[in-house]
């Protein structure tokens, strides 16, 4: 069974569609990285799984069943844009309104629990309008802990946060993905980040899904390359790409890709009178696979 | 650690109760509607305090607006027409303050987006349509309740005559307080069609509010019955000549339109992106 089963979703606006005919499948218990440019259709997607959108054709199944019905709703959790709060409530209200409206049976223990996950629990009694913005978010988390969720969708939860925003914010996802147990749908600009705790991809672009993967499918497809420091860079380029097939300058570094051997490349460098002055082996992470799929799909 | 995957549909009245719960932990816990309900105490005491106060520089008394106190709550007979403002300004008066302070609370919900933690889990749109119309009727209600104590406490303190039949007085506010459902419904719908426009769902509430288009009509067909079959007519209807058959009337006409509008406003909402 899968988490969320979508096909040939579209949503326009105004005659402009965000989304074309989107089909996406998230396994039950993947942490799905959600990856696309702005404006390529991801928080669409997100609000339509939601119900905050109506869509204008095709299907959205959660857990085998349509996503309008309220069984498996109520087994949702979202941070989508915002955390949702009255800014005149307290953070302790906030949670109280969304455990009454799941009709939980111990709100109390129920709002700890999750003001513990989100490290707020010495902030229950603050205005939500006096948090901060790493705060807020994480209240957002909160909310959306809020009852055993089955599926928990979070749009962008690290955007706008400063660098310790961001790694409390990354640890709380780590524990919630590892501890939870829940589906889990992200979306993030931050690919570096989402490499981390991501067990699925899926990389839309101008409202079409153009590739979904796991990420041994992206350690496979991952091209393993050298990169090197030598005095005359212009003078080694020349002699490596006598050699080898795809060399490149990038970043003030000749990277050699699909090339698995360092000795032979500091042989050839060698015997070509270059002195290599900085040598390591990398491989292509998620973010450097991403821009190389989009340099392509521009290209075409 | 896996998830189990049970999905259990909650049922109609879990989810309604889990909305009005929302809604009456939200209403109980903001100011706003203690101060609404201070304003529906505060405008009989100052419309029946400053009425008839002597004019500073000549020393001669005004004529008081009323004879009675309980004008203040309704007419002696239903006044679709109205030709001064003692005969404009009754009871009625909370349901336009009402429509401000329903523009104000469901307005909230979608400025602060809490509307989309609500929809994202298992609330419908009907849910959300009949939990707004209860609060905020409720609210209403209890703005007649507070007004009444402020036109008694200020009619005490002038002096006022009370003379009236107690059973008239008792269907006439009944009446208008079961209207509370009717208007609470009129509000929430039109706060629903225009969720995004917050300025302009607080003018329109203030605009069907104040009546102006059934005393409009009222000026041209004169005080027919049939104006009872709108919430302004059935409001004006429970008066001070008020019997059971008017509590009845207002009802009928109360409930009709709940139904009325929430039907609509679940019909909106369902086809209409939620912002």
């Amino acid at each position: 069974m899968n988490a969320i089963e979508i096909k040939g979703l579209s949503k326009s606006f105004r005659g402009l569609y965000a989304l074309d005919g989107l089909d996406m499948t998230v396994p039950v218990g993947a942490i799905y990285g959600f990856i696309g440019e702005n404006g390529s259709g991801k928080s669409t997607t997100e609000k339509l799984i939601c119900g905050h959108l109506v869509p204008d054709g095709g299907q959205i199944r959660l857990f085998g069943r349509p996503h309008t019905d309220p069984g498996v709703r109520v087994r949702v959790g979202a941070l989508i844009e915002n955390a949702g709060c009255f800014p005149g409530s307290s953070v302790y209200q906030n949670l109280m309104m969304q455990a009454i409206n799941l009709g939980l049976e111990h709100p109390d223990e129920e709002i700890g629990r999750v003001l513990k996950i989100v490290r707020m629990e010495e902030h229950a009694q603050l205005r939500f309008k006096k948090c901060s913005l790493g705060m807020k978010q994480r209240i957002g988390i909160a909310m959306a802990l809020l009852g055993d969720p089955a599926l928990l969708i979070l749009d962008e939860p690290i955007n706008g946060l400063d660098t310790d925003g961001m790694r409390i914010m990354r640890e709380i996802l780590v524990q919630i993905t590892q501890e939870l147990g829940c589906t889990v749908l992200i979306s993030s600009h931050l690919l570096g980040e989402l490499e981390k705790i991501a067990t699925h991809y899926g990389i839309i672009r101008q409202g079409k899904m153009i590739m979904e993967l796991t990420a041994q499918e992206l350690e496979g497809r991952a091209r393993v390359f050298v990169s090197l420091k030598t005095k005359d860079m212009q003078g080694a380029e020349a002699a490596l790409r006598r050699r080898y097939r795809d060399v490149r300058m990038e970043e003030d570094l000749l990277r050699v890709y699909d090339v698995d051997s360092v000795e032979d490349i500091v042989d050839h460098l060698m015997k070509s009178g270059h002195v290599v002055s900085q040598i390591e082996k990398n491989k292509i992470g998620l973010e450097e696979y991403y821009i190389e799929l989009m340099s392509k799909k521009e290209g075409q | 650690m896996g998830k189990t995957l049970r999905f259990d549909s909650p049922s109609f009245g879990r989810r309604l109760k889990g909305m009005l719960g929302v809604d009456f932990y939200r209403l109980f816990h903001t100011p706003m509607y203690y101060i609404f309900l201070a304003i529906a105490a505060i405008i009989p005491a100052m419309i029946l305090g400053t009425s008839g106060i002597p004019d500073p520089q000549t020393g001669v008394a005004a004529t008081p607006l009323y004879t009675n106190v309980w004008h203040i709550i309704a007419a002696e007979e239903p006044l679709y027409v109205v030709s001064d403002i003692a005969e404009y300004a009754n009871m009625d008066m909370v349901f336009i303050f009402g429509g401000i302070m329903v523009s104000i609370f469901i307005g909230h919900d979608y400025k602060s987006g809490y509307v989309k933690q609500l929809f994202t889990t298992h609330p419908k749109k009907q849910d959300y349509m009949m939990s707004k119309t209860i609060t905020c009727a409720f609210a209403m209600a209890c703005m007649c309740v507070t007004y009444l104590i402020g036109a008694v406490a200020a009619g005490l303190l002038t002096g006022g005559s009370f003379q009236v039949d107690p059973l008239a007085l008792l269907c006439a506010v009944l009446g208008k307080m079961i209207m509370s459902l009717g208007w609470a419904s009129l509000y929430t719908f039109l706060n629903i069609i225009f969720r995004k426009y917050f300025g302009v769902s607080i003018a329109s509430s203030f605009f069907f509010g104040t009546g102006i288009l059934i005393i409009g009509a009222a000026a041209i067909v004169g005080n027919s019955a049939w104006l009872n079959v709108f919430l302004y007519g059935s409001s004006v209807y429970a008066c001070l000549s008020s019997t059971p058959v008017t509590v009845l009337v207002c009802l009928v006409c109360s409930v009709v339109w709940a139904l009325v509008y929430n039907v609509l406003g679940t019909r909106i909402l369902s086809k209409c992106d939620v912002y």
